[in-house]
């Protein structure tokens, strides 16, 4: 027989100046299962967390009902009441009697009296059919897998190691350092990229903690939180790492000439190379696509030449598989192809590049010594117009977010030519200049003045050659005018695309991307680390552009949220997870297509008691299960119960009023 | 249309090859040229199978008895009937394996009077999509044709819908017998019959009926391949095509899905969605 | 679609039923944790009055939405039912209303089918911003249903109040 306590909430005023409390409680008195029923000032508090303890402890309650704010608010709290009276916390329900009742019906008392009459007996109704529930534990593995070896990746892994707990690093060049390691210098400080990024790259590949796999990919993910199995392809670099000593003899000799991805097709690399000098670990790999060995059975050189013999050309991709506990997602950017942008002679003139290829030109370690030079003549360009937003902001091209670092990367810009030209005169074409974050629209204010760059806001509608010039024709909005600028050099701040793979990535780890193919975030103000999947998390630009300072945070924001996973030996887990019943389960897998998260297999059970014959039935993983009831509802045969939301308590509320 | 001779043959070989343990075919009553199903476990037996229009009722249904469940099983299908069975397949109540399937390419059947059945006068897949042999020349799928009676309901208004359906309601019994001859209806228990569903639905109220035929005809929703079994099984004679036509067209309209049990693997239109599904309902 | 009863007291299914001149219909209102339990919080705590006439479930996604429960709802105390859930693509489990979407339109076209007006059960997206949406949905709803007039389902017991 139920014995339901309900306790009703004046919240001050919120419900009392609204709804007639004394009458509520009343009414729920003559509710048949209803043997306790009082109301107070404010049952979150104390004291009135007290009354609920007391009634439980005198009264042999079977259920409490709380008449008072959104169970959003304080199921929590008064769960915590019921279990501290040592009563399974799961046998509470709560009426909203405040923000669906006594805030939007304040000009009909009756009417909201009646309406919290009725919410009560609907919880009322539920808490009957409410079971006992206890938290799940769920081993956990600590072991965590990143994936992307740019900065996000390798702060990720840094913090989370630190923390002593085994990291995976997977990224898949030859070489960890991603996009920064092609930086000259970073706004706004102007530090010099490699110098803040060698120290950590190093620490990474000396980490104790940390197992650095380059040049390989992620092929499978399956399992859970905590509970992962992660399949990793090692691609055969066909250099034996642990023979070589990095000395170069190789690539030195190495014949083929391959465009050099490093420095964005500017200069070009061997077949057997070091995407960088400063690359961690510092072994070359050989590319098979253009070794002519591997290809054709010619040459041979490489092998030759080594001393230590680290040079084998019957190297196979390797796979391994590692137990992983969670995962962190720093896949990084690319930057898009520009090719849309006709009206630029984008591909027909060889003196406009992108922002990218201006950064390696400017680079130290760069194909040109550090010195922008024009790729038509090679001569050291006077005149360089900037043009922002290249792809950006533009629903034209398809990319209607803003690219976030233009802005900045495009003052650094004329900064750098500045003190490689000291002559030099930069023109920068604009929408606008953001310049958000700390310290930033300082530097771009002083690089103005510094510089005396131009900076015209408009938009550029063509460029044309004349002679061995490029006239850039476009608007100075603030006089109204056109203009018409000759440059011997065109620098293209292209947008900020999220990397091809991912799309194939997500679907592969079980996450969702946007339209734009930037990995999905739980919720983009209070969760913007997590991803729906519980245990994978977002780190770095593979969310959504982002600068540098901001990429740091967000990976170390992902190290924190992965030790807090795995700061106990089980991880515990909200209970309210769909299981099946095997007596009706008929098995058409119906529910198997359905979830969401793939929680659902398939087992062979006896077909009855003592049958040799087996018939397949669903098996619902409870540590994988995220309660949605995709596959209650879905299930012709009622074989699955959600708890917490089962049929009864549902139809318990429908029949009650 | 007619195959006795080819049937009876094809079994006996079955027979013979060891290869069934069972068929599921049709044989005439005993009485009039009316046909009922039956199970042959023996060469013996064979010449009591025939296949002509007659042969109406959608044997598929057998395929959850007890005495057809973990045999070998042959049987013959018209194209309805096979998508039916495609339907089993793809929901893992049958293994493919298990069963030798003799597909026929239908002309369609006649009822009691000689009259071709309304499902086969608006039948869109006449052949049969799954077998292991094929009797007669494939005609090809058609195009699609909405029923000629829920066309006519809908034009009427919705007063005298509610009318003709309440009358509907009142005369089922609940006897269950469409759920019996429904091939798909294969649930151990139905959800229809479980504590929490049957609350306050009486055993042959009004309302009830209409909880139990609305519950099923959704469950039947992109599965029902128009077989007529549960029209011929029910003893009040209720027009039980017009709600699972019904949802049949709703669901070809609206989610541009294939008719149920036509493609392998196909689950039936609840158990997948599109972006492009409607929206405008929901505000 | 049908002419509106002018007289709202009328059930508008079965012309015959009439109800009492002070007649309000119940509306049970099913919505989603994440985003419309939430927006309708918001609701409330930015004080936006609608009609109180509706009761609410809460159900952690739309798609725990059995179709038989907008049967049972109407089957007993209902005149009228909302359903409720995230926006498509916003889902806080991925997927699920885009597979409770499916269901609703073939439910609500088939209550309509067997002679019960297609606003009976209505539905909506709202987000857990959309206060104010979602108390113009829900003085919709109650305006729909009172038009309607009481909803007769065949022999409607009491279920002893």
């Amino acid at each position: 027989m139920a014995r339901v306590g309900v306790f009703v909430c004046f919240c001050g005023a919120n419900i009392g100046d609204f709804v007639d409390v004394p009458q509520v409680v009343e009414e729920a008195k003559r509710i048949r299962e209803v043997k306790f029923a009082i109301d107070y000032k404010y049952m979150c508090s104390d004291p009135g967390q007290q009354q609920i303890r007391d009634a439980i402890a005198q009264h042999r309650l079977t259920s409490i009902v709380v008449a008072a704010c959104s169970p959003r608010m304080h199921e929590k709290t008064f769960r915590k009441a019921l279990s501290d009276a040592g009563m399974n916390p799961y046998l509470l329900e709560v009426a909203n009697i405040r923000e669906h009742s006594s805030w939007v019906h304040q000009k009909d008392k009756k009417a909201a009296t009646a309406k919290a009459s009725d919410l009560i007996r609907m919880a009322v109704a539920k808490s009957i059919a409410n079971e006992q529930l206890h938290e799940i534990s769920v081993p956990v593995t600590k072991r965590a897998l990143v994936i992307g070896g740019g900065i996000a990746g390798i702060q990720a892994a840094l913090d989370i190691a630190d923390a002593r707990i085994p990291v995976v690093l997977v990224e898949k060049s030859p070489s960890i350092g991603g996009k920064m390691a092609q930086l000259d210098e970073t706004f706004p400080t102007l530090d010099c990229s490699q110098c803040i990024l060698t120290p950590k790259m190093v620490d990474v590949a000396s980490h104790p903690y940390i197992e650095l796999i380059p040049y390989a990919e992620v092929l499978e993910l399956e399992g859970f939180v905590g509970n992962y199995k992660a399949k990793i392809k090692k691609k055969a670099s066909y250099v034996n790492f642990k023979t070589c000593t990095g000395c170069g003899a190789c690539w030195q000799k190495c014949p083929v000439k391959v465009p050099n991805e490093y420095n964005m097709g500017i200069d070009k690399r061997k077949a057997i190379y070091t995407p960088f000098p400063q690359a961690v670990p510092n072994k070359p790999v050989i590319d098979a696509e253009h070794c002519t060995m591997l290809t054709k059975g010619k040459c041979g050189i490489c092998a030759k030449v080594c001393e230590k013999g680290s040079i084998d050309y019957t190297m196979q991709d390797e796979i391994i598989e590692r137990e992983i506990g969670a995962v962190v997602v720093a896949t990084g950017y690319d930057m898009w192809d520009p090719k849309p942008y006709e009206e630029y002679g984008v591909g027909r003139f060889k003196d406009i590049i992108t922002s990218l290829e201006f950064e390696r030109m400017v680079s130290a370690n760069g194909p040109t010594n550090g010195l922008p030079l024009r790729p038509s003549d090679g001569k050291v360009p006077k005149n360089v117009v900037f043009i922002k937003c290249i792809g950006s902001r533009d629903e034209a091209k398809g990319i209607e977010y803003c690219s976030k670092i233009c802005c900045m990367y495009t003052t650094k810009h004329t900064i750098l030519l500045h003190h490689k030209v000291h002559d030099s005169h930069a023109y920068v074409f604009y929408m606008d200049i953001r310049a958000a974050g700390k310290g930033y629209e300082e530097f771009v204010k002083k690089a103005q003045v510094d510089t005396a760059a131009t900076y015209l806001r408009g938009r550029v509608s063509k460029i044309y050659k004349k002679g061995d010039k490029l006239i850039v024709r476009g608007e100075d909005a603030q006089i109204g005018q056109v203009v018409e600028v000759v440059a011997d050099l065109v620098v293209l701040a292209t947008a900020v695309i999220p990397p091809a793979g991912n799309p194939d990535l997500a679907r592969l780890l079980g996450i969702s991307y946007d339209k734009y193919g930037y990995m999905s975030e739980a919720h983009p103000k209070l969760r913007p680390v997590e991803t729906a999947k519980a245990g994978i998390f977002l780190a770095g630009c593979t969310q959504a552009p982002k600068d540098i300072p901001d990429t740091v945070s967000q990976a170390s924001a992902c190290a924190a949220k992965v030790c807090g996973l795995f700061s106990g030996d089980t991880m515990k887990k909200d209970p309210m997870v769909s299981t099946v019943n095997n007596e009706f389960c008929s098995g058409c897998q119906n529910c198997v297509k359905v979830c969401p998260y793939g929680a659902i297999v398939t087992e062979e059970v006896p077909q009855g008691h003592g049958s040799k014959e087996m018939r397949t039935v669903a098996k619902i993983n409870e540590g994988v299960c995220q309660g949605c009831g995709s596959c209650v509802a879905i299930c012709r045969s009622m074989a699955i119960s959600l708890a917490g939301f089962t049929d009864p308590q549902i139809i318990n509320e429908i029949v009650s009023i | 249309m007619d195959y006795t001779k080819q049937i009876q043959e094809i079994v006996s070989r079955l027979f013979a090859e060891e290869k069934i343990d069972v068929f599921v075919g049709y044989r005439l009553t005993g009485f009039d040229d009316n046909q009922v199903p039956v199970l042959i476990r023996d060469a013996k037996e064979v010449p009591l199978l025939v296949f002509n229009d007659k042969s109406v009722f959608n044997l598929t249904n057998y395929l959850k008895h007890e005495h057809t469940r973990n045999k070998r099983v042959g049987l013959v299908v018209k194209g309805c009937d096979s998508r039916s069975l495609n339907l089993l397949l793809t929901e893992s109540q049958v293994k493919r394996e298990k069963l030798y399937v003799v597909g026929i390419a239908c002309d369609g059947v006649v009822d009691e009077s000689g009259a071709k059945m309304q499902n086969c006068l608006e039948c869109v897949v006449p052949d049969a999509v799954v077998f292991d042999e094929m009797l007669g020349a494939p005609k090809g799928n058609k195009a699609y044709m909405v029923n000629v009676d829920i066309d006519e309901l809908d034009s009427k208004g919705l007063v005298e819908r509610r009318t003709y359906f309440e009358e509907v309601f009142e005369n089922c019994i609940r006897c269950n017998a469409c759920r019996h001859s429904c091939p798909l209806c294969y649930c151990a228990k139905c959800c229809i019959d479980q504590e929490t569903a049957s609350l306050y639905n009486g055993s042959n109220t009004t309302s009830s009926a209409f909880h139990a035929l609305m519950t099923w005809s959704l469950h039947l929703a992109g599965r029902c391949v128009d077989c007529r079994n549960c029209e011929k099984a029910c003893p009040s004679h209720l027009p039980l095509h017009l709600l699972h036509k019904w949802n049949e067209r709703v669901i070809y309209e609206n989610f541009q899905e294939h008719l149920a049990g036509v493609h392998e693997d196909d689950r039936g239109a609840f158990y997948k969605y599109s972006m492009q599904d409607p929206d405008d309902f929901i505000m | 679609m049908e002419a509106v009863a002018t007289n709202q007291l009328v059930s508008i299914e079965k012309p015959e039923i009439t109800a009492p001149p002070d007649w309000e219909p119940v509306i049970m209102g099913i919505l989603c944790n994440w985003c419309s339990y939430a927006g309708s919080d918001l609701t409330g705590t930015s004080r936006i009055q609608y009609p109180p006439n509706i009761r609410i479930i809460r159900v952690p996604c739309s798609s725990r939405v059995d179709p038989w429960f907008l049967i049972k709802s109407l089957q007993t105390t209902a005149d009228g039912v909302l359903v409720s859930g995230c926006h498509p693509g916003d889902c806080h489990y991925i997927s699920g209303n885009y597979y409770a979407r499916r269901r609703f339109l073939v439910t609500k076209k088939l209550l309509n089918f067997v002679g019960f007006h297609e606003n009976r059960i209505q539905f909506s997206w709202v987000s857990a911003a959309e206060g104010p949406k979602f108390a113009k949905v829900v003085a919709k709803v109650t305006e729909d249903i009172k038009k309607l007039g009481p909803l007769h389902l065949y022999k409607k017991e009491n279920f002893g109040k």
